[in-house]
């Protein structure tokens, strides 16, 4: 095996078992988010799973996609507490912020949630909408922003694996404008957007 | 010598690893083993298999149709296999429902063919994205008549691949329809896997060899030689009782003898053909034994009991039919009871509790709400279960 990639200073790349999940509806493109993050994970050297479950709605509708990355091989596939929910719509906060773990992150849309559930896991809301469409013009690269605020936040999967990750998921000709948004989400800091915890 | 696996190989991330969706490796699987005809019809949640065949069979010299339903389909892939080629289809239960006459054929005519059946919750169009294991009987008993049926289970994306290739072999091997169960959760998961497995994997009933010499050169007595359309030898192939000509016979002691050779064809290879692998072996004092998903909630439920101070043997199947009948029995004289956790009403527990209640106790912990069972669920079961035989 090659080395593996450093993995950015923070608390879920210290974690053995890290089960992570992205709640939104469809059309955001939660399913992606996943599946980026799964990749990212792998070229990290870790073992992972990514399921999902959506509606069958093409638009609207609930959609989430999980993933869980482990040092060693996964037994099983699901979610059983979540160290890491981002939520893109207040009703995947709603549904999904009781299975967050203590010590868990919550990473919210605060467009799209202005009133998040109390919480005693570290949170942080963030405008990634209103951040998206100021970066690239784009609202459609709100996930690939997001998806670098929470890895510069908690750490979950490198940098470097991260960017070829998004680079071989997005359609060709977007590559610059998501590397753009991904770049801008990792740039935040996280004392600026985190929220008192309960 | 070259990669056979070339197919799975395209799809590293980089040198050493792979993230692969559940129902993409099954189609890698079936082009790795040599699948150059594809018949079948969408459905939810088996369709990436056709999307990934459509897109890669004409680039290899291979078929890919989409038929107007699943029958034609399955006669399709039946036809393609009477004129020696390697034929696959895939669909999910309320096609599968479809398929079972023409299975029967299959077996009749001892035509080689591959069936998968990323099952879905059913009856008819139940939740098509919804996991469950509710087909299993089905894939046993689901055509008339006695015959036998060779089923095998995937519980991961590196068992839709491999699992597929092993399908591949068994339908060669054996010339008969060969019909590999998934669910929901298997073939929309993407997973990592190592490349590694692609080669040669170790199962607990030996070094199992997917590279193609495992097709014995010469059949084995109880398999028919292959009646191959276009080889100028003038075949007939039907769905009736027949002897060696091909023809039709009401002859009861060619009848009786045709039949048995079918069985036995399965049957007194069932060494080769069972695929499992133990883990904790000797070490538990009870038993989980699972296939598909399931068996993954085993295994994880097997670290958990550990820690709690319950001792559990694994056994996970790969190949639910031909049953293993001896390894179930072993695992029954050892164990103070077996649980059987499964995405269904307990239908494979039926079969596990006849072979095994002589020995020992067998309980059905079935769910059919659509979720996975978890690892707590099942050493919660455990518990209870050892509480019980404790006070009795």
């Amino acid at each position: 095996m090659s080395e593996a990639p450093a993995m950015t200073d923070g608390l879920l790349s210290s974690r053995p078992y890290v089960e992570v999940r992205f709640g939104g509806s469809g059309g955001q493109g939660v399913i992606l988010m996943g599946v980026i993050l799964a990749v990212a994970g792998t070229r990290d050297r870790r073992h992972v799973v990514q399921t999902q479950s959506y509606g069958p709605e093409a638009r609207g509708g609930y959609s989430r996609s999980d993933v869980v990355l482990a040092n060693a091989p996964i037994d099983y596939p699901q979610i059983q507490g979540l160290d890491l929910l981002v939520a893109l719509s207040a009703e995947a906060a709603r549904k999904y912020a009781g299975s967050l773990r203590r010590d868990g992150f919550f990473i919210f849309d605060s467009d799209e949630i202005t009133s998040p559930p109390p919480m005693d896991a570290n949170s942080y809301g963030i405008p990634f909408t209103r951040l998206a469409v100021e970066t690239t013009g784009r609202t459609q690269t709100t996930n690939i922003l997001a998806l670098g605020a929470v890895a510069g936040l908690t750490g979950v999967v490198s940098v470097a694996s991260l960017e070829k990750a998004v680079l071989s998921m997005v359609p060709k000709g977007t590559e610059e404008m998501n590397l753009n948004a991904l770049r801008r989400g990792l740039a935040l800091l996280p004392e600026e957007w985190k929220r008192p915890s309960i | 010598m070259e990669l056979w696996y070339t197919h799975l190989m395209r799809e590293t991330i980089d040198q050493d690893s792979l993230l692969v969706q559940g129902n993409r490796a099954c189609a890698l699987g079936a082009l790795d083993a040599g699948v150059r005809f594809f018949a079948g019809y969408p459905i939810t949640p088996s369709s990436e298999i056709m999307e990934v065949m459509a897109r890669e069979l004409p680039a290899v010299g291979g078929v890919f149709m989409q038929m107007e339903d699943e029958i034609a389909s399955i006669c399709a892939c039946i036809g393609a296999s009477l004129t020696g080629e390697i034929s696959m289809t895939a669909t999910s239960g309320p096609g599968f429902s479809l398929m079972q006459e023409a299975i029967g054929y299959a077996i009749m005519a001892e035509a080689p063919t591959v069936i998968v059946n990323v099952m879905r919750m059913g009856p008819s169009t139940g939740r098509p994205t919804t996991p469950s294991q509710g087909d299993v009987m089905q894939a046993r008993w689901g055509t008339h008549g006695d015959h036998p049926a060779i089923v095998l289970a995937a519980s991961n994306v590196a068992d839709m691949y491999r699992l597929t290739i092993a399908a591949v072999r068994f339908a060669q091997r054996f010339r008969m329809p060969v019909i590999v169960l998934a669910d929901e959760i298997v073939g929309h998961m993407r997973e990592s896997f190592s490349p590694e497995i692609a080669g040669r994997y170790r199962l607990t009933s030996g070094d199992f060899d997917f590279t193609e010499t495992y097709i014995h050169p010469e059949m084995v007595r109880e398999v028919h030689p292959p009646h191959e359309l276009g080889t100028l030898i003038h075949p007939h192939v039907t769905g009736l009782i027949h002897d060696e000509t091909g023809f039709p016979t009401n002859d009861p002691k060619k009848s009786e003898q045709f039949l048995r050779e079918l069985h036995d064809k399965v049957v007194h290879h069932r060494g080769e053909l069972c695929l499992y692998d133990v883990k904790n072996v000797g070490k538990g004092r009870v038993a989980v034994v699972a296939y598909g998903s399931c068996a993954r909630s085993a295994r994880a439920a097997l670290k958990l009991a550990e820690q709690e101070g319950i001792p559990v043997e694994v056994l996970h199947l790969y190949t639910l039919f031909p049953l293993p009948v001896e390894i179930i029995q072993e695992l029954a004289r050892r164990v103070e009871f077996i649980l059987i956790p499964e995405l269904n009403l307990g239908q494979y527990a039926r079969e596990v509790r006849r072979l095994a209640e002589n020995w020992t106790t067998v309980v059905s912990m079935g769910r059919i709400d659509g979720n996975l069972i978890t690892p707590r669920d099942i050493v919660d079961r455990l518990a209870e279960l050892v509480g019980k035989y404790e006070s009795a």
